[in-house]
């Protein structure tokens, strides 16, 4: 169950903190930057192998106001987008 | 006034040595000609704390930062501490295992060479015999390794002529994807060789519409931030703003050129902290000694100097009664700085009006942008 999983961020990524609380998530190898949200760089934040998916979810409605019902998709979609470029994983368990 | 948390980026001048003494150094003879430079262990501590900042790139100068002996090490320790790298260089001391050591860290987003002539004479002119075959054999080599390699063209007095067979062997030849172009300008050694190496009026003229064709015929390849190419950009658009009667530009009728010092800051090779290489006598802390984001955030004087862009133009004697003034920005402040000894004033020597009055000749072209584009005249002049 992917909820259940702990993301984990590529420690190789740059979070660059702007203002505002936007931010630019930089890949120094390919020398990309993606802009992130104040809601994404909060999610980003949290991806320490420690909290689950819906840990995040569930911190994200505590934090922000008018948090909308079907959140707990996005931070889905988004974590997946994050694993699918190579921006996070999940820690392989130990056999 | 927004600021970042951190600088984006940073200048670093790892050396004030160089193995050429070119006519018109903007290096030596400027406050940044100091005698003392940083260890490798003082750079590697620093590039710790850029980390921390969370800065995404430097520039690596000097004087000639190819010169160090352990350049090598200070951009492995650049890549270990996540960040990227460009590189200023002549060009002469680039051999091939550096540029496959340089290639192999995937980090290098750019080196610079600077090339001013299609042959010996007009290179070497204000750069020293031989230095031609030198800096081309090292652009040949950073292209062999696969670097992304680009080329800088300084324009002085002996090369104005040659621009058209500098552009065929950069473009055509050797194929590079783009080159850059400024022009000898009053700073460092080039205040003591003015006369010999800076455009005459006529000069500028005719380097203007020289490269105004040559950027039309190789569409776009050619760019500039400053220097005749840029001038001749940026004044098009002020004629075209006044023939259509365009109030103001955004930026314009304030001190608004340069934005550097919202994103970047720049170290002197002893290390101190300058808001930019070209401002070295603007002194704002010593790295690993003072707090890099406390001097970016809060430093008085940079502070004052980012505030510039408050300053009206109709402030100063030189702007008043100009038909321009509500496109101008006031342009470089570190030649301000230079030429006055003021970097809160407008730059005289990129001034439309005196240009004019001295007899230049204006820029000439068709259409450079689309004219039902209203910001686009405004967005040349930001360059």
């Amino acid at each position: 169950m992917q909820g259940a999983k702990k993301p984990i961020a590529n420690s190789l990524l740059v979070l660059r903190e702007e203002f505002d609380d936007w931010a630019i998530l930089f890949d120094p190898d390919s020398g990309t930057g993606v802009g992130l949200n104040p809601v994404s760089v909060f999610i980003w934040k949290r991806l320490d192998g420690d909290h689950t998916q819906e840990e995040i979810h569930r911190e994200l409605q505590e934090h922000f106001e008018s948090v909308p019902e079907d959140a707990g998709e996005h931070v889905a979609e988004f974590i997946e987008e994050l694993v699918r470029r190579g921006f996070a994983g999940y820690e392989v368990e130990r056999g | 006034m927004r600021v970042m948390n951190t600088p984006r980026s940073m200048d670093l001048e790892i050396t004030t040595h160089c193995n050429l003494r070119c006519a018109y150094c903007s290096h030596f003879s400027s406050a940044g000609d100091v005698t003392k430079e940083l260890s490798t262990d003082e750079w590697l501590q620093f590039f710790g704390e850029l980390q921390r900042c969370r800065v995404m790139d430097v520039c690596l100068q000097g004087g000639e930062p190819l010169l160090r002996p352990d350049f090598q090490e200070l951009v492995k320790g650049i890549v270990q501490n996540r960040m990227r790298f460009s590189i200023l260089t002549n060009g002469t001391l680039l051999t091939e295992d550096l540029a496959s050591f340089l290639a192999s860290t995937g980090r290098c987003n750019s080196i610079q060479v600077s090339i001013d002539g299609s042959s010996p004479e007009p290179h070497d002119a204000f750069r020293g015999k031989g230095t031609f075959e030198l800096a081309l054999r090292g652009l040949r080599t950073a292209l062999d390794a696969r670097l992304p390699a680009t080329v800088r063209v300084t324009i002085h007095r002996r090369n104005v002529g040659d621009l058209q067979r500098l552009a065929r062997l950069l473009l055509e030849d050797l194929n590079i994807p783009e080159f850059s172009t400024n022009a000898a300008s009053h700073f460092g050694l080039c205040r003591k060789n003015a006369d010999l190496v800076q455009l005459t009026v006529r000069e500028r003229s005719q380097a203007m519409a020289t490269l105004l064709e040559l950027s039309r015929k190789y569409n776009g390849r050619i760019s500039a931030m400053a220097g005749p190419l840029a001038e001749a950009y940026r004044w098009l658009a002020l004629e075209q703003a006044l023939a259509q009667g365009v109030d103001r530009f955004p930026n314009g009728g304030f001190l608004t050129g340069c934005g550097g010092s919202f994103s970047k800051l720049g170290v002197r090779a002893d290390g101190t902290i300058v808001p930019c290489t070209q401002l070295s006598a603007m002194e704002l802390g010593r790295i690993n000694r003072d707090d890099l984001q406390e001097v970016w955030l809060r430093h008085p004087e940079l502070n004052r100097f980012r505030g510039r862009s408050s300053i009206p133009l109709s402030d100063f004697p030189l702007c008043r009664g100009c038909k321009f003034i509500n496109y101008c920005t006031g342009n470089c402040p570190a030649l301000a700085e230079s030429l006055l000894c003021d970097p809160y004033h407008p730059s005289p020597d990129v001034c439309y009006k005196r240009f004019l009055e001295a007899g230049g000749e204006p820029p000439v072209t068709d259409a450079l942008w689309d004219e039902s584009d209203p910001d686009a005249a405004a967005r040349q002049v930001e360059l």
